[in-house]
């Protein structure tokens, strides 16, 4: 049972059609890329789930059961963790207070809540050290940290809701070459804790290091899914550009689509 | 590696190689000296409580100016809240309402229309500056409307202990600048509310992803500086027992110049609180100085505005050198 099915997503922004009956799907414990070239359609499937955007038609299951995310709040409270390439850090302050932004930890002093600035700063470190995160300080404006530092922290603050399925939307893009090593050690620490990934990059070679299958969308459409294993960078060049075509479309069996 | 500092919040935060409050406390000390050699006068206890009691307004309308401008917004209209406040104040005395009646209506009015500001801010999406600049506009015609170029005068001294008190040989002025600014610090710093505020300032789209009820907390801050302000306007009437028609007018400005020079960024996402007191404290040593000295009070704005340009000078060099974006 897959832990997450998009059956037939269908998007319209006024007369253009930019997800034309896309499924996806995501099992349990797996780092799945989703590739495609600009305009594929990649950022609108990632925003239907991550509760951003409304499907116009299809359903999205959750280890089978329907689900519907009408806003980002939505998706988090079920799991599913979107992290954007902003990152939607506040750079003017500290790491803890931007792993426990909206989510604070209280304890109660005569009544009235205040921080427990202990208790967030001992799960912080946890967190960073559970993902191997290095920072000078936790009292270091988020700013000031690297490219790979801030992703690192992103990402904790996914883990720190428990996230199940973490989206990352081009983590590696306009990152140094050790900090990329660094993200894609983050994505396998991911996989180790049992946690599924998706994993949105244009870098084959990143989607290569760390993705167990890759899905490969096309004009709105999804050309394929390849196991990385039983794949090479030509061929899935080939599925993103017209070279191959897109039966696999038709072959993919629609067993979500009633579930409603 | 980064500077690695203060925590945020009470000082203005590791970003600075040398904090703003040791900046302002040097030009304290400077100004002081200055002042000191100048005038005997000026250094004696009856002159810098005196100083004191002047200052207490505008230190409590200013720990809410931080809390605004740290939130990346700016209040113009705190003036018109103050005299709109005294307004309220001075009819219910006049009406022979008690203090027990008045000091809460005054404060009232002020929360009310500070929140109005909120919500102008928040729901209609107006430019804060644009917003409190046009109900600054409206809280000074219902000013002249209500007490048309006369002053309410004669009001009873029943709070002037507010200004005048001593406990254990401390004026009351240390009392209630003490309380304001611990209950801010403790607002920023130790409450969720606090830090959802300075995400608002530092990135209002961040905040907003994380599920942050921004338009929220943006009234619930507007309406707090009100609620200062009414303070102020309690002060004001206990210290002068009147209500003039030039009441407020230069105090936000005041109130902005002192935030900005205690080191907070009129970008949002960054101030201090303690800053901010202590640029409150250096704005009006120099108007009291320049008076002692004999010197016009014009003068006191060139030295305001000329430190103004100096600090942020120094910042904009200081970003540019240390090659981050503004």
């Amino acid at each position: 049972m897959p832990a997450l099915r998009m059956s037939r997503i269908v998007k319209r922004f006024g007369g253009i059609l930019a997800l034309d009956g896309v499924d996806f799907e995501v099992n349990p414990g797996e780092v799945m890329a989703l590739v495609g070239d600009n305009g594929a359609g990649k950022s609108t499937l990632i925003k239907i789930l991550a509760g951003a955007y409304q499907a116009d038609a299809g359903t999205i299951t959750l280890d089978g059961a329907p689900v519907e995310f009408k806003s980002p709040q939505d998706a988090w409270n079920r799991g599913i963790a979107t992290i954007y390439q902003e990152l939607a850090l506040t750079g003017k302050m500290m790491i803890p207070d931007n792993i426990f932004l909206g989510r604070e930890l209280k304890r109660r002093v005569f009544g009235v809540s205040f921080l427990d600035r202990r208790a967030m700063r001992e799960r912080t470190k946890q967190l960073l050290s559970s993902l191997d995160v290095q920072v000078p300080s936790l009292d270091v404006w988020v700013e000031l940290l690297s490219g790979g530092q801030r992703q690192g922290i992103a990402i904790s603050r996914a883990l720190n809701i428990d996230a199940e399925l973490i989206v990352m939307d081009e983590p590696t893009a306009a990152l140094a070459v050790a900090e990329v090593r660094k993200v894609l050690q983050f994505i396998r620490r991911l996989r180790e804790q049992g946690k599924s990934v998706i994993l949105i990059s244009h870098n084959l070679q990143d989607v290569f290091a760390v993705s167990d299958r890759i899905t490969v969308l096309r004009q709105g459409r999804r050309a394929g899914v390849r196991e990385t294993r039983h794949t090479t960078p030509e061929e899935i060049i080939g599925l993103i550009t017209w070279a191959s075509t897109a039966e696999d479309d038709q072959e993919t069996p629609f067993e979500g689509l009633g579930a409603a | 590696m980064a500077p690695v500092g203060a925590p945020d919040g009470f000082l203005a935060g590791p970003r600075r190689a040398v904090p703003r409050e040791v900046i302002l406390m040097v030009a304290i000390i400077a100004v002081g000296t200055l002042f000191a050699t100048q005038s005997e006068f000026f250094l004696t206890e009856r002159n810098l409580v005196t100083v004191l009691r002047n200052s207490v307004d505008l230190a409590v309308i200013c720990a809410g100016m931080t809390l605004i401008i740290i939130m990346g917004g700016i209040d113009v209209s705190v003036g018109g809240i103050l005299a709109v406040s005294a307004i309220f104040i001075g009819h219910s005395y006049k009406a022979g309402l008690p203090d027990e009646v008045v000091v809460p209506i005054g404060i009232g009015v002020a929360t009310m229309l500070g929140a109005l500001n909120g919500v102008i801010v928040a729901k209609a999406r107006v430019p804060p500056i644009i917003a409190t600049l046009g109900t600054m506009y409206v809280f000074i015609a219902v000013l002249f409307l209500v007490i048309g170029g006369t002053w309410i005068h004669g009001l009873p001294d029943t709070l002037s202990f507010l200004i005048r008190g001593e406990f254990v040989g401390i004026p009351a002025g240390v009392f209630i600048i003490g309380c304001v600014y611990g209950c801010c610090w403790v607002l920023l710093r130790w409450q969720a509310w606090g830090r959802h505020l300075c995400a608002i300032g530092c990135d209002e789209g961040s905040a907003r992803l994380v599920g942050i009820n921004i338009d929220r907390v943006k009234i619930q801050a507007y309406a707090l500086t009100g609620a200062l302000a009414g303070i102020a306007a309690v002060l004001y009437v206990a210290r002068l027992r009147n209500v003039e028609v030039n009441i407020g007018t230069n105090i936000a400005l005041e109130a902005i110049a002192a935030t900005v020079l205690g080191g907070a960024d009129i970008r949002g996402g960054t101030g201090s609180l303690i800053g901010a007191l202590m640029g409150v404290i250096f704005i009006k040593l120099v108007q009291n100085g320049l008076v002692l000295i004999g010197v016009s009070s014009l003068w006191e704005t060139v030295v305001i505005g000329g430190l103004l340009i100096i600090v942020l000078t120094l910042d904009a060099l200081e970003t540019r050198r240390s090659g981050r974006p503004t």
